[in-house]
């Protein structure tokens, strides 16, 4: 029976619609340092959610996903604090930049199987945070990188306040999970599962593996570059260290530990990794020590992940 | 011609010591498809070892070549036996997993690792000490090379030229490369994959624990996140070679040190690293199988 | 003459082995072609230049005439020409109904971005692709089946999901390699009065098999090969006691003799 229109694919959404509309009164009852974390945990939601759609579904080992995410922050960054573009009109620059660099990168590595794709991936990230450093043209502020970003505003109204950015970073959260939804339902995401759990298969069925898979990495791209935006609005300033190899990493990592493939499960792995250190800041150099640990833990005792993607219509 | 000499004998030092680290990387890869992440930081962990038998006993007098082959020696023991927990733990219940669990357990891994070295030896750069090793100098063709460059070439190639005989001229090493062409058929054959493996984790640690601390002793500093910076550069030298290969792994080890090398000397620095990279995502492109590797063969 | 699929002195080299040589053959549409010949012969390979999977060394792949030599089996896929695996290959992780609609896939018109969104028609679509691949999986009697997942089928049962696949494309070739192995002789018996359904349906039918039960009784033209080359052709009577063709399979006499 088709996925789609199962009864438990229907609840299973309800709730999930119902957690994020709840999700809205975070600010009504959290301090405002709360309301912050839940506003990152919507941005790297996002971000992983991006990663999943390349790494998950498409089964590309992609470890420089903080590229994309980088030049969305850093175009927005760039446009805003230069030209004076307003926040908002940076968006389209900063999707289509990321996306176009997402294609651009992917069209040559497209035929590097596995481990040489991350390996190529991660050449990227190192090139890229270097350029950044380096200040090429004077526009990316080197190592300090680039402060004094505006808050955006809708219709003339400026969204100063923790809340109200929330309150957007929330809404286009929304906007993402409802895209990934239906990704599962639509030909390019499946055409990715078909190339996922057999790419030889899946051509003789037709299937453009060259076209499908720069797609995804277009749209993964895309959807990081966004959220490059909203992170450089949340932080109001982008330096290089916040779009090193490490972050890429831990995207890689919440992917694989949450779930590939599974929305739930990015956002479990995505809490994990972002919202639960916060809780332990008293202890931060132990951070990465657990993590470590963590990581190990969970690849051996669950390796499909925490919440590992349910198979469609079994 | 000065400059050049000398760019040679740099080089050539890091470059042996790339080989050395490389190799760990290679072999666990030849065996097991796996990049091991954690394997940079073991070598870390090995010079941090390493350095404070040296701090230990430097204070007690004893000649300076005897306190390092005693700190070479338990840093060896030491990453060895790391290495094999490593794979006990971390590697072995995820042999038949996706490919995938078992990366993310090596970076888990690496994560662990290098914030152990934080945690016990603390953030910030140690110093090693002076004066363990003959202050020889030699001035060849308008070039200085120190003994310490010499002891690490000397060292290196003894070492790559005793795997190279184990691997391709004991039949323990015929098993390894057995193992590294098809498991199963390995396995039917009587040879027993565990042991293999776990001969990889140890060997390449050890080699890797030379590498590291030569990289204390030729640079005279340790810090804990040095296992990424070294760990990549030699990881980029086993690609660059054909991972999973061995003699790849030395050749690419020592290519690598001299491109660094000259890079340095007629490079701007600030861009060194991202020609290093772009050198290997050139190699990917063209050659992905390095420059000994063999063309994987697509089966329908 | 020219055939719905031609293939004109097709050959292929791995390193020094030359697996097909000089192959001359063509399938007239509406029949029902097999191509046979012990193990090792070249059969696959064949199958393999055909769908585009290796780019033949040498001659030529005409399809309605034209030259499709060396295209990628996605295009050769979108000229109607579908096929099967010896060695089964289904997505392990789906279910009999999601590996069967994958064989829509170039059915489906929506465009990525539409997709996404998951506009109107795009979802009239999935549900229009879906019936379709009910009613093939009916057809074939899947439907039963329809959400288990496929690879925990039997072998039997996973060849006819994998013959589904190609049928609900409604192509106008489907190849199909050795089809019987793995089935037991009720399943053999049934396959036959499957692949006569298929042909009356209009579709071609170019077969590898080595259950003569199949071959003898279904097909229209027998092609023989053996070591890469054509040794005979023709209809079942003729390559039966084709004298080539019984030493292809049996071996000559005295070697038959020495291994005893
Ligand atoms: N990718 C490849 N690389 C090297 N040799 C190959 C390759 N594919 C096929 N061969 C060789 O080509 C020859 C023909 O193989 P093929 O699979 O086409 O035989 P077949 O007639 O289908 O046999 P069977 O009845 O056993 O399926 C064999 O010797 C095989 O080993
Ligand atoms: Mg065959």
């Amino acid at each position: 029976m088709d996925a789609a229109k199962k009864p438990v694919t229907r609840r299973n959404e309800a709730i999930g619609i119902a957690l994020w509309a709840a999700g809205f009164a975070i600010p009504a009852f959290a301090s405002s340092s709360w309301v912050a974390i839940a506003a990152m945990f919507a941005i790297f939601a996002i971000t992983a959610l991006s990663e999943d759609v390349i790494l998950g579904r498409g089964g590309m080992f992609d470890m420089g996903h903080a590229v994309y995410f980088g030049i969305g922050a850093y175009t927005t960054a760039i446009l805003n604090t230069e030209l004076g573009v307003p926040i908002f009109l940076t968006v389209p620059a900063a999707v289509l930049l990321a996306a176009g660099t997402g294609t651009l990168l992917a069209a040559p590595l497209i035929r590097l199987r596995g481990d040489y794709l991350l390996v190529a991936t991660i050449g990227f990230n190192a090139i890229f945070v270097l350029a950044m450093q380096n200040n090429p043209g004077g526009i990316t502020g080197g190592s300090d990188g680039i402060t004094g970003i505006e808050a955006p505003s809708l219709f003339g109204i400026p969204l100063f306040s923790q809340s109200a950015m929330f309150w957007l970073d929330w809404v286009v959260l929304g906007l993402v999970l409802f895209l990934m939804r239906n990704l599962d339902r639509c030909e390019f995401g499946r055409a990715l599962r078909y190339l996922k759990q057999d790419e030889l298969a899946a051509t003789t069925l037709g299937v453009d593996a060259r076209a499908v898979k720069t797609l995804a990495f277009a749209v993964g791209a895309g959807l990081a570059g966004l959220a490059g935006t909203l992170f450089a609005v949340q932080l109001s300033t982008v330096s290089p260290s916040s779009f090193v190899f490490t972050e890429s990493v831990t995207l890689f990592a919440i992917v694989i530990v949450g779930g590939p493939g599974s929305i739930p499960g990015v956002l479990l792995g995505t809490a994990l990794m972002f919202v639960v250190p916060e809780i332990f800041r008293d202890f931060a150099q132990y951070r990465y020590f657990v993590f470590g640990i963590a990581m190990i833990a969970v690849m051996v005792l669950r390796p499909q992940g925490l919440w590992p993607r349910r198979r469609n219509g079994l | 011609m000065g400059t050049f000499v000398q760019q040679v004998f740099n080089g050539l030092t890091v470059g042996g010591i790339y080989a050395l680290i490389a190799l760990g990387y290679t072999m666990v890869y030849g065996v097991m498809r796996l990049i091991n992440f954690a394997h940079g930081d073991l070598c870390i962990l090995g010079a941090f070892v390493g350095l404070t038998l040296l701090t230990g006993t430097a204070a007690s007098g004893q000649p300076g070549a005897l306190v390092l082959l005693l700190a070479f020696a338990v840093a060896i023991v030491v990453i060895a036996a790391a290495g094999v927990v490593l794979e006990l733990v971390a590697y072995r219940p995820l042999r038949k997993a996706d490919r995938l669990s078992a990366v993310v357990s090596a970076l888990g891994a690496s994560l662990l690792i290098e914030n152990s070295i934080m945690l016990i030896w603390g953030p910030n750069v140690h110093v090693f000490p002076a004066g363990l090793l003959p202050d020889v100098i030699w001035h060849v063709a308008g070039a200085t090379i120190t003994f310490v460059q010499v002891m690490i070439i000397f060292a290196s190639v003894a070492l790559m030229a005793a795997l190279y005989y184990f691997v391709h001229h004991t039949l323990f090493g015929t098993a390894i490369r057995a193992v590294a062409i098809d498991q199963d058929a390995a396995r039917l054959m009587g040879i027993n994959v565990n042991r293999i493996i776990m001969t990889v984790f140890i060997v390449g640690p050890a080699l890797g624990a030379i590498g590291g601390l030569f990289i204390g002793v030729y640079y005279r500093q340790a810090y804990f996140t040095m296992g990424w910076t070294y760990g990549l550069y030699a990881f980029i030298a086993a690609i660059l070679g054909g991972i999973g290969n061995i003699p790849g792994a030395m050749i690419g080890g020592v290519l690598l040190g001299l491109f660094n090398a000259f890079a340095a000397g007629y490079l701007s620095s600030s861009w060194q690293d991202a020609i290093t990279f772009g050198l290997l995502i050139a190699i990917l492109l063209v050659r992905p199988t390095g420059l000994l590797g063999e063309p994987v063969a697509e089966n329908a | 003459m020219s055939g719905l699929l031609e293939l004109r002195g097709l050959g292929i080299s791995f390193g020094g082995l030359r697996a097909v040589d000089d192959l001359n053959m063509s399938v007239e549409e509406g029949q029902i072609v097999a191509l046979i010949g012990p193990n090792g012969a070249g059969k696959t390979t064949v199958f393999n230049m055909i769908t585009g999977v290796y780019k033949p060394t040498d001659g030529q792949v005409l399809w309605q005439g034209r030259d499709i030599t060396g295209a990628s089996p996605h295009r050769v896929a979108a000229l109607g020409i579908r096929r099967t695996f010896q060695k089964i290959r289904l997505f392990p992780q789906m279910s009999v109904f999601e590996n069967v609609r994958a064989g829509c896939h170039l059915q489906a018109r929506q465009h990525w971005w539409q997709g996404l969104v998951g506009t109107r028609a795009q979802r009239r679509e999935e549900a229009a692709l879906a019936e379709r691949t009910h009613a093939v999986l009916r057809r074939l009697g899947l439907h039963k089946v329809a959400d288990e997942r496929a690879v925990s089928l039997s072998y039997g049962v996973q060849r006819r999901v994998e013959l589904a696949r190609t049928l609900v494309a409604e192509p106008k070739l489907v190849i199909l390699d050795e089809p019987a192995a793995g089935q037991n002789e009720a399943e053999s018996a049934e396959l036959n009065d499957t692949i006569f359904a298929i042909r009356d349906s209009g579709v071609t039918v170019l077969l590898v098999e080595h259950d003569m039960n199949v071959v003898m009784n279904v097909t229209d033209h027998i092609v023989v090969i053996n070591f890469g080359r054509k040794i005979a052709e023709g209809s079942a009577e003729a390559v039966r006691t084709d004298p080539a063709v019984v030493e292809a399979y049996l071996g000559r006499d005295d070697e038959a003799e020495d291994a005893a």
